[in-house]
């Protein structure tokens, strides 16, 4: 047992967290989240320079092989930014569905743009937003003389702005569902970026968007194949703004006076801490677990939905309990608060809602007899 | 980052082994006994002579206390071996921690820091070799989770501490051979530094024990009347019982961490699969699913707290807060548990099963919800030394303790 991070992944950690500081303090974030600019191309290459995007991508391809837990060490810090951007959509979502599901050719093609940041591919899988995973996807792929035309309304695509190129899951004429490759400049395709109290999504249109054999990269279990590895990255990157909202969250009540003392004295407020803390470490740990089970080629499945549930959960209340003890000034759009809260809201909605994961979850650990019925 | 339980080196898969096999020896005739908990309204007389007699067969081993210096009884062991003594015990449903009822494993720890060499030799060893049943006695009437209000005085009377006052809550069923007791050494003496600690040989003539019947089981109002005590039991020095304090609750508030499995969920799985409602197997009902996701998310979060503490303990640097977190969310998840085991069996919820561990027993569970949500301080008082470990509010943290 040894529950600590390695030295270089604890060095993996540093710098990342030195980059955030130097690149994009919370200042910085705070008003690129007012402006609703969830993607900084400059900044994106610099990461691609790092080795951050493709990371866990195989050397041949472009990626660094680094290990799930090397990859979390990163993502944890850029949490606490929240540093917005495809980092995670296209960096390790995309490249981890290429990966499990693509031809050796479209590989070699594929994958090094997206580590060298010239490519910024962007799943777009789910249509309708009540529901998530292969039930909500609803574009249609249909069979024409030449090839096939895609045709429907990703509502929520996360990221879409950024995109250079979609990963478009479509359902087939017998009802499967398949994913394709679609260029943002092809046409048929808009962008449409969506406001309102979240980040970065974005409304795509597909209209008659020509499709190609070669363009396919698997059917949805190749989606989930790649989810056992990139949703961990993803709860990382939600511990390590829970981490921070939790540190902000203390040091306000040691420096905000009122009632003639600090607001830390009053036991009231110190409940909203040790909730934070309890979410955070719930977060932590489980995602840490999961993230060592992979590494250790353990069946973690279900621990995977487990992390993603806790951690969006976790994220979500971390910051209700932070709005309690920052109160007014914590709901200004210039306050470090409301660009995590936006953030918490727009990744407790990404890829499946706590609801979602914990039914996936149970169904993991304990398949229903009845579904064949 | 490694989360596996067994490191097991050579040396420790050969103690693994060793261990294996004593107890599949020694355990032999337990198999029609349906452990109590350590606090239990069904405790009885077979079961805890059992008990006691695995205690004294593992203390003379030296496993009780494996990581004590072999001088005071322990076996100069390293907390690998513990573990292995841990996680083996644990497959038979019992912690290592309380194979009978004392809580000599809360009270060794304090006398091995802060005893006089001559303490160390003549307590340590009974103790150690699992011979005495050891009552933590700290509540009283008017303190309550203020352990520092100690009522309870002890005053210097030539070779003796003259003892006269009350302690409330403790102990169990059976009565102590020793009572491990905070005291007021100086009634003039500021808060904190007016306190001293008394290890009483529990049977000195002035000492009366009242059994009162509670929620959990069994606990006791102990009355000290006159009762003279000689002064070689003071163990950490007079008006310095405060610090000894500190240390030892860190132990009591969950600082020790957990390696232990928890048998309730997979009891539950168990008896939806075969509950019948409706046709059909509770297991496919989705509410019934959602509700045993909710206690899975919650016992794994517990279970990770513990495994966390125990690894923080195990390489001698304790979590700043982690021990009263610990406790705390202990507490609230059996207090969710208690009435998520309602939703989902009714009023089968509130009938005792003796056929099973109490542990695992669902109206065990039912009770221990809001039976449990005090002892070894309240829950208030677990976020209290949390707030203060992260110093909100304070110019500085407190810092925690290192346990042994």
């Amino acid at each position: 047992m040894d529950l600590k991070l390695s030295d270089e992944q604890s060095m993996i950690k540093k710098v990342a967290a030195d980059f955030l500081k130097a690149e994009a303090p919370s200042y910085v974030i705070t008003e690129w989240f007012q402006e609703k600019r969830a993607f900084i191309p400059e900044l994106y290459k610099k990461t691609a320079e790092l080795g951050w995007l493709g990371m866990m991508l195989p050397d041949e391809y472009g990626g660094g092989s680094a290990s799930c837990t090397d990859c979390a060490a990163v993502f944890e810090e850029l949490g606490h930014g929240p540093l917005p951007g495809p980092y995670f959509s296209s960096g390790v979502l995309a490249a981890e569905i290429i990966l499990a599901g693509s031809s050796p050719a479209q590989k070699k093609t594929l994958l090094p743009e997206i580590c060298n940041g010239r490519s910024v591919v962007i799943p777009a899988l789910s249509d309708d937003p009540i529901q998530w995973g292969p039930r909500s996807v609803q574009t249609r792929l249909t069979k024409t003389v030449t090839g096939f035309v895609l045709n429907g309304i990703k509502r929520f695509v996360y990221d879409g702005d950024a995109a250079t190129s979609f990963i478009c899951a479509a359902r087939t004429e017998t009802g499967g569902v398949v994913l394709a490759l679609v260029d943002r400049n092809a046409p048929g395709v808009s962008v449409k970026p969506v406001l309102g109290f979240m980040i970065g999504a974005a409304e795509v249109r597909f209209d008659d968007v020509a499709i190609t054999a070669d363009n396919f990269v698997g059917d949805w279990g190749v989606v989930e194949r790649a989810l056992i590895k990139a949703l961990p990255i993803l709860c990382a990157y939600k511990v390590g703004a829970c981490q921070e909202i939790f540190e902000m969250t203390n040091e306000y009540t040691c420096t905000r006076v009122v009632f003639g003392q600090p607001i830390g004295r009053f036991q009231r407020v110190q409940d909203h801490c040790v909730d934070i803390s309890i979410h955070l470490d719930g977060a932590r740990w489980i995602t840490y677990e999961t993230l060592w089970k992979i590494d250790s080629g353990i069946e973690a499945a279900a621990n995977v939905h487990q992390a993603k549930a806790v951690a969006s959960e976790a994220y979500y209340q971390s910051c209700n309990f932070s709005h309690m003890v920052f109160a007014g000034p914590g709901t200004d759009y210039k306050h470090p608060l409301m660009a995590h809260s936006v953030a918490a809201h727009t990744l407790y909605q990404y890829l499946g809602t706590p609801l979602y994961h914990k039914r996936a979850m149970v169904d993991a650990l304990y398949p229903r007899q009845s579904s064949a019925a | 980052m490694d989360f596996s339980l067994q490191p097991d080196t050579p040396e420790i898969s050969a103690f693994r082994k060793e261990v294996r096999e004593w107890l599949a020896e020694n355990m032999r005739g337990s198999e029609p006994l349906r452990w109590s908990a350590r606090w239990s309204t069904r405790e009885n007389d077979e079961e805890y002579q059992f008990r006691r007699q695995l205690a004294n067969k593992l203390g003379q081993k030296r496993w009780l206390f494996p990581t004590y210096p072999p001088q005071y009884g322990g076996a100069g062991l390293t907390l690998d071996h513990q573990f292995v003594l841990e996680t083996e015990i644990d497959r038979y449903g019992l912690p290592l921690g309380s194979i009978f009822y004392t809580l000599a494993r809360l009270v060794a720890p304090a006398v091995l820091k802060f005893g006089t060499e001559e303490q160390k030799l003549e307590f340590l060893p009974p103790m150690l070799r699992g011979e005495l049943a050891v009552w933590q006695v700290l509540t009283e009437p008017q303190g309550g989770s203020d352990v520092a209000n100690c009522l309870t005085k002890a005053i210097r009377d030539g070779d003796d501490y003259v003892v006269n006052g009350q302690k409330i809550m403790v102990g169990h069923h059976l009565p102590p051979d020793y009572v491990w007791t905070l005291v007021c050494t100086n009634p003039a003496g500021k808060r904190h530094e007016n306190l001293g600690w008394l290890y009483i040989p529990a049977n000195l003539p002035g000492i009366t024990v009242q059994h009162l019947h509670l929620m959990m089981g069994i606990k006791n109002a102990v009355f000290f009347d006159n009762v003279r005590v000689p002064a070689k039991y003071l163990v950490g020095g007079e008006n310095n019982g405060w610090k000894v304090a500190n240390s030892y609750l860190e132990l009591e508030h969950g600082g020790g961490g957990s390696v232990s499995e928890n048998p309730l969920f997979k009891r539950l799985i168990a008896h939806c699969q075969k509950a019948d409602f409706d046709g059909k197997s509770l297991m496919e009902d989705q509410d019934v699913r959602d509700v045993l996701a909710d206690m899975l998310i919650d016992l794994d979060v517990q279970r990770l707290m513990g495994l966390r503490n125990f690894w923080h303990r195990y390489v001698r640097d304790p979590h700043p807060y982690g021990g009263p977190q610990f406790l705390y969310f202990q507490r609230m998840v059996r207090l969710r548990n208690s009435e998520r085991v309602q939703q989902i069996l009714g009023f089968d919820a509130l009938a005792p099963d003796g056929s099973v561990h109490e542990e695992a027993d669902f109206e065990y569970t039912v009770r221990s919800g809001p039976g449990w949500l005090h002892g070894g301080g309240t829950l208030d008082t677990d976020r209290l030394i949390i707030a203060r470990r992260l110093g909100l509010g304070r110019p500085s943290q407190e810092t925690a303790p290192t346990t042994v």
